[in-house]
């Protein structure tokens, strides 16, 4: 009997498939861990630090000024949120208010670059689906977006938009009709492509009932943004802190029950359209003044003090904290971005789905890895220790 | 509802995509292009260098056969291209507007375009 039980090879009950960080189906260097028995996935490991920059090391070192154009650099989609956040911090420490138009024409930029980031993920979901058309299509009409961006802010990605007390260049009545006249060609796009994901088969057939998160999932594992709304939980750092002037544009906050991936979809295409809506609006009820602010008057040494700001980028809530120690550069500023909430702890929502669904429930979160590196957890690297003054002297340039 | 109907459209349709070295891209005319320091208004303050995000100023000492009254150290500001963001920090905070700006985007095309000190040097001829 004991030679039969020694004979006995052990099966595993489960298959490990490393997925990324380099593989077809991911954009980002991310690592998911599927644990599979046969199709069906029992378990993920979500590994991080492959994108790790030491940004928030390279805010301590530099000025605050400097700061405002190394915040964009986070992420490259949604540049002009981070320069946004970042930026208001400092007026709370300044205790300085921009004017209504500038307020009004940074709601502007940051509508148009979300705009452009739904269709971007839109469109990336329709490439994992294997509907490369749909992919084109999409980024061919993004593109009246970025030349409005352009137009706006002098550059298609990195805006460079924000200073503190305002923004950094104005648009006269031509700037504003044509980017009025660009806004007039998406419309239609928009409302077609929604109709699209709504209706084609090929897109409902991959995305319905897949990724399905419960309300009470969300609250529990704090997911934000596009998420959180796709699953009915009414979350919108726009509605509930009413920065800059999203307390006098007229918007609605789009949620859906379902909770599928494809619910997460048709919450951005709705969002896409809330903010047309209200670049239109900021476009055609631009108050008068002065935008621009004349950065040589700004003072170079902030009071000492701590700021915290929130805002609501296209995948969810960004947040910054800054302390000042009565110096031209800031003690600490400490970033959290919402792919950090959404994709470290929604491991749990892959379960039970195929492996063939894992590349449309990850993209349905809209990943952004870059943004969210903030650590790096080193397993069996070398262990170093540093004293106080060392640590103090790597401030220094 | 299909894509068929949109596809079809778009066969006897031009294409997108621009044929770049053939056509030129479209862009703005005040998009952050190149920019270069007019020597005729430079006074040599430094600001720009010490401002500069990405560090891609050096300040240098002008060639000795050149004495501007209007800049006493003798000092200009050379970007480095490819260090540049193109923020656009150094155009803002200069004290008297010394900065050219442009809407040149190509920088690998041509080799001189590195650095900046050609474009300077030459301010100074026209003036």
């Amino acid at each position: 009997m004991t030679l039969l039980t020694e004979a006995v090879v052990k099966i595993p009950i489960s298959l490990e498939v490393p997925v990324g960080p380099q593989h077809p189906a991911l954009h980002e260097p991310v690592v998911l861990k599927l644990y599979a028995d046969g199709e069906e996935i029992v378990n993920v490991e979500i590994l991080t630090g492959y994108n790790h920059r030491g940004i928030e090391k390279l805010f301590e070192m530099s000025s605050f000024y400097k700061g405002v154009f190394i915040a964009p650099r986070i992420c490259g989609i949604c540049n002009t949120i981070h320069a946004n956040v970042y930026v208001r911090a400092i007026e709370q420490l300044l205790g300085m208010e921009p004017s209504p138009r500038a307020k009004y024409l940074r709601v502007l930029a940051l509508e148009l670059e979300r705009i452009h980031s739904h269709m971007l993920i839109n469109a990336i979901m329709a490439e994992i689906l294997g509907y490369d058309t749909l992919f084109m299509l999409i980024m061919r009409d993004r593109e009246y977006i970025m030349k409005a961006k352009e137009i706006l802010t002098g550059n298609r990605v990195t805006s460079e938009y924000f200073m503190p007390g305002g923004v950094r260049r104005d648009i006269d009545d031509t700037k504003r009709e044509r980017i009025l006249d660009l806004l007039k060609r998406v419309k239609p796009r928009l409302e077609y492509y929604k109709k699209l994901f709504e209706t084609d088969p090929t897109v409902t057939n991959r995305l319905i009932d897949v990724g399905v998160l419960k309300p009470r999932d969300v609250v529990l594992h704090s997911l934000v943004g596009p998420v959180a709304r796709g699953s009915g939980v009414k979350t919108d750092v726009r509605a509930e802190d009413r920065y800059d002037a999203y307390g006098e544009v007229p918007w609605n906050v789009v949620t859906r029950r379902e909770g599928d991936s494809m619910a997460r979809m048709l919450v951005r295409w709705d969002e896409a359209l809330e903010s047309w809506n209200m670049c239109e609006y900021v476009l055609t009820h631009l108050p008068g003044g002065q935008a621009v602010v004349d950065e040589r008057k700004l003072p170079r040494v902030l009071p000492p003090g701590e700021a915290y700001t929130r805002g609501e980028p296209p995948r969810g809530e960004l947040t910054y904290y800054i302390i000042g120690y009565g110096r031209d550069r800031p003690y600490r500023v400490k970033v959290r971005t919402p792919s950090f909430t959404n994709i470290i702890n929604s491991g749990f929502s892959y379960i039970g789905y195929s492996i063939a669904d894992v590349p449309v429930i990850l993209v349905s979160y809209d990943p952004c890895i870059a943004c969210m590196e903030r650590a790096v957890l080193i397993k069996n690297g070398e262990e170093k220790r540093l004293t106080l003054k060392e640590l103090a002297n790597m401030k220094k340039r | 509802m299909s894509i068929w109907q949109e596809i079809l459209k778009n066969v006897f349709k031009k294409p997108v995509t621009i044929e770049y070295p053939k056509v030129e891209t479209p862009i703005e005319k005040d998009s952050r292009g190149l920019q270069y320091a007019d020597l005729n208004k430079c006074t040599g303050c430094s600001l720009c260098a010490i401002e500069c995000p990405s560090n891609a100023i050096e300040m240098r000492k002008l060639p000795e056969n050149i004495k501007l009254k209007h800049n006493p150290r003798g000092l200009y500001p050379v970007i480095n291209y490819p260090s540049c963001i193109f923020c656009y920090r150094c155009i803002t905070i200069c004290p008297v507007n010394a900065f050219v700006t442009t809407s040149e985007y190509r920088l690998a095309t041509e080799t001189d375009k590195l650095f900046s000190d050609v474009y300077s040097l030459k301010t100074l001829g026209q003036g």
